[in-house]
């Protein structure tokens, strides 16, 4: 039986765990909600997720919320199976720093770009003291990350699911400041490589098409 | 070489850092930090943690931080020589053990850090409390609680048994519980306030907490 995911292709959270599928080679179906409300309803609240929130993956019976759970139940599962693709290591130590990565990104980095995009994208109030506010974070936690890509081509060396999770969000924030990532060459020279992926050009294509 | 562990001594990070260690039986030695210019050096800035935070474990060469990441590792490389069980084998209930921890850094750590630093961090520093913050994030943790107490149902624990899930919640739970007047969001609801009183019960977080 396919993994089903559901979810928005449009949604970041939604495009980390689409692009997880396609870089481990997993088929899977789509299948988006009617609409934003419908998450909010209390069947979806009872049975997918008790906090209205997309996406939630079924593989069989099995269900599973919250996109980076969901992508670390993939590898856990799949890595291997379908292609060559690692995206967590099997290395205890070299896994303990993906983790350490995946962690950079849930506490220094989404929450500044996750302003910016509902400022700038959802609610279209740019100039909001709280996205000016998040542009100027966003601008020294990209300077960090400038210094741990010396050297590097991917933040733990090889690609990994670290990356992965970092990308969907700067998909959408790119284009209105690319001089803020750009300036930086090892940033600059990652995004490139993150947006070079097939995986991810794959999962653009969903989202394009839907 | 013993395990060692930067951090501040009564920070909920490094403690959730030292329940691990604890729960797993692991030695280890704590460098307490004492003053916060140390981790703003340029020098801890490269070699221990880029964005200037802790706890940071050192076990021999290998360097990591970020607590939650801290854990995981512990678990990964010593649960195996221990008879507890923070992750369990099975792919299924790992990964739900997963969402449950996702759900604690989406839903539940941001509402409780910001009470947390209103209510003790910003006093600390001199800084007036923001009533209109606290007053909001205790609104939005109540939803959240609200909804723990529906997952909580005939469970004692999160997923079932103990897992590292419940372990992630405690430390910050503890510090707004037990050092701002707030523990009445929790007890008010019988299964959270049970599911706390279980993670109490513990030895590890008796060990961890008498420190």
């Amino acid at each position: 039986m396919t993994i089903k995911v559901i979810g928005f292709a449009r949604s970041t959270n939604t495009l980390r765990v689409i692009s997880c599928l396609n870089e481990l080679g997993i088929p899977y179906q789509l299948e988006p909600p009617a609409d934003f409300a419908a998450i909010k309803k209390d069947d979806y609240l009872a049975k997918k997720h008790p906090f209205g929130k997309i996406p939630v993956l079924y593989d069989g019976d099995y269900k599973i919320s919250e996109s980076r759970a969901i992508c670390r139940y993939l590898v856990s599962k799949y890595q291997g199976k379908y292609n060559n693709t690692i995206l967590i290591p099997h290395d205890v130590h070299e896994a303990g720093l993906v983790d350490q990565f995946i962690f950079y990104e849930s506490f220094y980095y989404e929450p500044v770009v996750a302003k910016i995009i509902i400022h700038e994208i959802v609610l279209k109030t740019p100039e909001s003291e709280i996205a000016k506010r998040a542009l100027k974070d966003l601008d020294k936690v990209l300077g960090v990350y400038d210094k741990l890509l010396e050297g590097k081509e991917y933040l733990n060396g090889e690609f990994s699911l670290a990356d992965l999770f970092h990308y969907p969000c700067a998909h959408f924030i790119y284009s209105s400041h690319a001089d803020l990532w750009d300036k930086r060459p090892n940033v600059k020279k990652w995004l490139n490589r993150l947006r070079n992926r097939d995986a991810w050009k794959a999962s653009l294509e969903k989202k394009n098409k839907l | 070489m013993a395990i060692k562990l930067i951090g501040f001594a009564q920070s909920p990070t490094t403690r959730r850092v030292v329940l691990v260690l604890n729960e797993l039986g692991i030695p280890y030695e704590l460098e307490s930090v004492t003053e916060i210019q140390t981790i703003k050096t340029e020098e801890f800035i490269t070699k221990k943690h880029p964005f200037g935070k802790v706890p940071v474990l050192c076990d021999g060469d290998h360097v990591v931080n970020e607590s939650r990441a801290i854990c995981r590792y512990l678990v990964s490389k010593y649960q195996k020589d221990s008879k507890t069980v923070l992750y369990p084998d099975d792919v299924h209930k790992a990964s739900l053990v997963e969402q449950y921890i996702s759900y604690e850094l989406s839903y539940f750590d941001p509402p409780l850090s910001k009470v947390l630093y209103q209510e003790i961090y910003a006093k600390r520093r001199g800084e007036p409390t923001d009533e209109a913050v606290v007053k909001q994030s205790l609104e939005e943790l109540s939803k959240t609680l609200d909804i723990y107490e529906k997952i909580l149902k005939d469970k004692d624990y999160l997923n079932g048994e103990y897992s590292l899930a419940d372990l992630f919640h405690l430390p910050c739970a503890h510090i707004v519980y037990n050092a701002t007047g707030h523990s009445d969001i929790f007890d008010s609801r019988p299964r959270v306030k049970n599911w706390l009183d279980k993670l109490r019960e513990r030895d590890a977080y008796k060990k961890t907490y008498a420190e």
